[in-house]
């Protein structure tokens, strides 16, 4: 990295600081939506290791409503973390599984 | 930041309506700029997923004509873009419009979504999807928006940084404010479009209360290749429909919504939806529950004959309420019409209530323009000039005059480019021939 370009983070980094404070309110908000959808996320995760499962069986295995489960393997589809994996045996479920692992850090 | 603008037409509105105006004018050699509060042109029509009677597909259409308006000479497009004030009179308007801000530089972002791929946030996306789908803080409206932008969602930021590190093009833009143009026009045309009847309304119906009473507008969203779920899926459990009922004027005809008038398109686009569900999932029973079936157009009654013919189920009847089961299964109480007005109570798995057509905007307070009873724009001569409105060298078009289908929303369309074009003449407003602007084009190539 340059010089240039290490002043240049520089600036970037306290820009944004200063934004967050300057919005302090909206950013805390955003904040904690990012915090729970993060707990989601790896609770799903975590039982989507191995075979492809439906919704129920997801919203299952983390107590999650099972509307809130298809939400978020709607959005992890879009942005191919899931994908989909076949039908459960009585083909009224899909299956999903994970694209790539690990999801979260 | 403010610039101006000297033009023979202002467009309000990118539907498909607006769009056709837009594109007609202009292929004609009249300035115009189109006006969209939305972060991309297309209106309704973009999510949709076939049109009626021919299923042809919704995007296939409307896709070129957002691509053309988009590129067109003579065309100035703003999106993400509100009139703030109207002044002056009869060919002689004075037009603020104010450009909302969209965090980023649009001349600078390529479309490539790197910013997206790396946000953090995911929100539900109720622009384009109702709620069913997602889309991230920085985002790109969707697959086929024009113009391919990105945005962001400034309230909902938390100023990670991730997308300024991810754009290679030094897009983003914290500190955007909004710009203003002052537009100098002619004529405008509204193409304000409509919005669909809330489906919430009927409180006894339940949308918006239980999981598996949708509306039309979200089945579309099931139909389309580029939907949320990319399937046909109940909200509540993600589960595959089997026994599908759709309750007709689920908002229009109705006094207790102040809904006196028939939409015109819900027996239609309920008939289409209903083939189109019956392809997709060949054993699922799909009921219609309807008080007429309103089938006026060409092609249309042949369309519902076929409806009949691939095995879904009409049945003559008024919807009182829908409850659910401890599966969240609606269920259905019906009053039988041609049953002697039996009443029964039938099981299925997803209800859809074909919600009807409002109006999208009152225009009378920034435009002067006064609307009927219904709140759509008013036409001194509604049958031999159906696109005039009350105030001279102001036009309507599509569904802001009434409700409408696609095939008359473009033919109306057509209609009022050639009552501006008439109006922009006899004003004087300066016509650029087509002729002089394939000179330019070619000078400047």
């Amino acid at each position: 990295m340059t010089i240039t370009d290490k002043e240049a983070a520089q600036k970037r980094t306290a820009m944004l600081a200063d934004l967050r404070k300057e919005r302090r309110e909206k950013v805390e908000h955003a904040q904690s939506l990012l915090k729970g959808q993060q707990a989601v996320r790896k609770t799903l995760s975590r039982v989507m290791q191995g075979e492809p499962r439906s919704i129920p069986e997801i919203a299952a295995a983390t107590n999650l409503p099972p509307h809130e489960v298809l939400w978020h393997i709607t959005a992890m589809k879009k942005y191919g973390e899931v994908v989909e994996d076949g039908m459960d045996e009585d083909f009224a479920f899909y299956l999903y599984r994970l694209a790539k692992e690990p999801i979260h850090e | 930041m403010t610039n101006t603008l000297k033009i023979d037409a202002l467009v309000v509105g990118g539907g498909i309506a607006g769009m056709q105006a837009s594109l007609d004018l202009a292929d004609q050699g009249y300035q115009v700029a189109l006006v969209e509060k939305n972060p991309s042109v297309g209106g309704m029509m973009a999510g949709l997923s076939k049109v009626f009677p021919t299923l042809d597909c919704c995007s296939c259409i409307t896709t070129p004509k957002m691509s053309a308006v988009a590129h067109h000479a003579n065309i100035s497009l703003m999106t993400y873009s509100e009139v703030q004030s109207v002044m002056g009179n009869e060919g002689d308007y004075q037009v603020r419009v104010m450009k909302k801000p969209r965090y980023v530089i649009e001349d600078e972002c390529s479309g490539c979504r790197s910013c997206e791929m790396v946000c953090p946030l995911d929100l539900p996306d109720y622009d384009n999807e109702y709620g069913r789908g997602a889309h991230r803080v920085i985002y790109v409206p969707f697959s086929t928006a024009v113009p391919q932008k990105a945005l962001i969602d400034i309230d909902n930021c938390i100023y990670c940084g991730k997308c300024l590190k991810a754009c290679t093009t030094n897009a983003i833009d914290f500190a955007q404010q909004p710009e203003y143009v002052n537009i100098e026009t002619t004529s405008i045309v509204l193409a304000t479009g409509y919005k669909t009847t809330p489906y919430d309304a009927k409180k006894e119906y339940g949308g918006g209360r239980l999981r598996n009473v949708v509306h039309g507008m979200m089945v579309e969203r099931l139909l389309a290749p580029t939907g949320a779920y990319g399937r046909q899926l109940r909200p509540s459990d993600g589960r595959q429909p089997d026994n599908i009922a759709y309750v007709q004027c689920a908002g229009s005809r109705d006094l207790t919504l102040g809904v006196d008038y028939c939409s015109r398109v819900c027996c239609m686009y309920a008939i289409k939806q209903a083939m189109l569900l019956a392809g997709a999932l060949p054993m699922a029973d799909i009921t219609i529950y309807y008080m007429d079936i309103r089938a006026f157009g060409k092609g249309y009654e042949q369309f519902y004959e076929n409806a009949k013919a691939m095995g879904i189920q009409f049945v003559k009847g008024k919807v009182a309420r829908i409850t659910e089961d401890e599966n969240q299964n609606p269920i259905l109480r019906v009053e039988l019409i041609d049953q002697n007005s039996r009443v029964v109570e039938r099981k299925h798995d997803l209800a859809v209530l074909s919600v009807g057509m409002l109006p999208g905007f009152d225009p009378n307070s920034m435009y002067g323009v006064p609307v009927d009873k219904d709140g759509f724009i008013k036409a001194p001569n509604p049958n031999i000039s159906p696109t005039l409105t009350m105030r001279e060298g102001i036009f309507a078009t599509g569904t802001a005059t009434g409700p409408m289908d696609i095939v008359d929303s473009i033919i109306t369309a057509g209609a009022v480019a050639a009552e501006a074009a008439a109006y922009i003449q006899s004003h004087n407003g300066h016509r650029q021939l087509v002729a002089e602007q394939t000179e330019r084009s070619v000078t400047h190539a």
